[in-house]
């Protein structure tokens, strides 16, 4: 009751610290129009050349498919990594041990709460842009679809703040964690269909975007192609295996990292 | 432990170790063979404190103090000895502990930047497991005390550096802590913002009790706000004595200052008891033991000595003596 009481406190108190600067929401707006619309621009001249469609999918599917991850990347979770590296350089680290609260469910919390307010404004006005501009694809009518995209997108909250929770934690060893978040958060942007949609990877390609953590964070971009009708068993379970194997890593690391907390001058 | 003790430490010991590469090896040997160091950040400090003692824990930097409070408050774990505050083991307890004790760390904010003070009074207080009645009863109660109604509304990051201290120590307080540590609450304020805090945290002290585990370099601080102080350096406590008896403890030793009549030149060697504290061309002091040279003495070698335009004679201030204490134990050491 205490954790849901304090997790909601938080989600309310970082709104409203986001409500009282609105320049931010402008640059996260301007932030995705610029990004997604020229990909759109793109992919809208890549499919009209192709005849509208490639590998049985529709420009609209394609679209759709990319806009949930820019969605999804408003949220900014991937930053845990460097607010956990932050708070171990700065040493304010100790200031959140000295409270009687778990430190990565907090920082879970914080990071949630940080980009909730962007993501709820420009997922709404954004999706409405979209469907006055293209309409939306046949399957967002499916009981299939309706049903499961709050599940996948909850799934993909969870293992995206472990797989970068855990990037985040190895500050605790190597200090700069720079590298290894530059090479997970490439991973995650292209196995998630950032540049490309996924339905238009090569084979190799779409089946390691299925069973990384990387792609598998990133599971509610499927959730619009047909083909989403048929296997989202199998993609759900692979990002509940995921989170299970990942969730045990940052739990036992998060345990080593207690035990390797230094003070400066002490 | 004593039913009447709020902290109560033994033998405590911390240890740090680090890999250490070799300059004459290649990066691939220093991969894999690295040197491991280790470091003996504190070393068999014992003390115990009463509830509602106002405790001074000194030392020079990179002594162990702060090491030593993390290790109180469960942010490090000891490589061996025993803690106890308030009944809990820091390190098993870290959580239940942290309901009964406040942390201000001079240095670093715990307070919402962006938003009015009030929000971190109820940020805190939900954290703290208070229902909403007890945030609003307790963060009145604050703002009088710390006299906060000001600037209660404002948001954080337009405080002065003086108001954001006073509100960030009642913060802390929030929860009715029994123990409250503060490391370098004063840090970068002005003379009177400095004032401010000390008589609060004082009046803290007297009306909730609130035991005071504090660390600074400022000696106004120890003297104005603390009863007992413990001194550590080089990892081990040197000093736990009543902070009127550090200065006590130095009552037999006097400070003489001379202005030349033209300048200094050359500096004898003096007699015993009397030795030099500072040596320059305008001004010198020699600081003098009167158990071994009487002062009439050592003013009259003095004036042998040198040709004088003016003497000044007085007690050594509190931070001379801290400094004293902190060097002869590194020299001993």
């Amino acid at each position: 009751m205490k954790a849901i009481r304090l997790a909601s406190k938080i989600l309310k108190t970082l709104t409203k610290d986001r409500m009282h600067y609105p320049e931010r929401l402008i640059v996260d707006t301007l932030s995705v129009v610029a990004r997604f619309g020229v990909l759109i621009i793109l992919y809208s001249y890549v499919f009209k050349i192709n005849g509208g469609i490639i590998n049985n999918t529709t420009f609209v599917v394609a679209a759709w498919s990319m806009f949930f991850y820019f969605s999804f990347m408003i949220l900014g979770l991937r930053n845990i990594s460097k607010v956990i590296m932050q708070d171990v350089k700065t040493g304010n680290v100790e200031v959140l041990f000295s409270k009687p609260i778990s430190y990565i469910f907090y920082r879970f919390w914080w990071q949630i709460g940080l980009g909730l307010y962007s993501f709820v404004v420009i997922t709404i006005v954004g999706g409405l842009a979209l469907y006055l501009a293209i309409g939306f694809p046949s399957t967002f009518t499916s009981s299939i679809f309706i049903f499961s995209v709050p599940f996948i997108f909850l799934g993909g909250v969870i293992l995206s703040l472990i797989l970068y929770g855990i990037v985040g934690l190895l500050a605790f060893w190597i200090q700069d964690i720079n590298p290894v978040f530059w090479i997970v958060d490439k991973a995650v942007m292209i196995l998630g269909g950032s540049y490309l949609p996924v339905a238009l990877f090569p084979l190799l390609m779409y089946k390691i975007a299925l069973y990384s953590p990387f792609g598998a964070s990133q599971f509610l971009t499927h959730s619009v192609y047909e083909s989403w009708q048929s296997n989202w068993y199998e993609l759900f379970s692979v990002q509940f295996l995921w989170i299970v194997i990942l969730g045990f890593t940052l739990y036992f690391m998060f345990r080593g990292a207690k035990k390797k907390v230094s003070v400066n001058g002490g | 432990m004593n039913s009447n003790n709020s902290i109560m430490v033994s033998k405590l010991n911390k240890e740090f170790s680090f890999s250490v590469k070799k300059v004459s090896s290649s990066w691939l040997k220093n991969l894999f063979t690295s040197e491991k160091r280790t470091i003996k950040a504190v070393s068999d400090v014992s003390f115990e404190v009463k509830e509602g003692e106002r405790i001074a824990f000194i030392g020079p930097n990179g002594a162990g103090k702060s090491t030593t409070i993390k290790m109180l408050t469960g942010i490090l774990f000891p490589s061996s000895g025993e803690v106890n505050v308030l009944g809990f083991n820091p390190s098993k307890d870290r959580k239940k502990l942290a309901y009964k004790i406040g942390t201000v760390f001079g240095q670093r904010s715990q307070l919402l930047p962006n938003l009015p003070l009030t929000d971190s009074f109820e940020f805190f207080g939900v954290m703290y497991d208070m229902t909403n009645e007890e945030i609003k009863k307790r963060t009145n109660e604050l703002v009088d005390l710390f006299d906060l109604g000001s600037f209660i509304d404002q948001p954080v990051r337009k405080l002065s550096l003086g108001q954001r201290m006073r509100a960030e120590v009642a913060v802390s307080l929030i929860h009715r802590p029994r123990v409250i540590f503060l490391d370098e609450p004063t840090i970068g304020l002005d003379i009177v913002a400095k004032k401010s805090l000390r008589d609060l945290l004082l009046k803290i002290n007297e009306e909730e009790k609130v035991t005071i585990f504090l660390t600074s370099h400022d000696v106004s601080d120890i003297e104005s706000i603390c009863n007992r102080t413990i001194i550590i350096n080089n990892g081990t406590v040197v000093k736990d004595l009543p902070t009127t008896e550090l200065s006590k403890s130095f009552l037999t030793k006097k400070n003489i200052d001379l202005i030349p009549k033209d300048s200094f030149d050359n500096f004898p060697i003096l007699p015993n008891g009397m030795e030099y504290s500072l040596k320059e061309k305008n001004k010198l002091t020699v600081m003098v033991d009167i158990n071994t040279i009487s002062i009439q003495e050592s003013i009259k070698k003095l004036l042998d000595l040198f040709e004088t335009e003016d003497i000044d004679i007085y007690n050594t201030g509190l931070e001379s003596i801290i400094r004293h204490i902190y060097e002869s134990n590194s020299s001993s050491k």
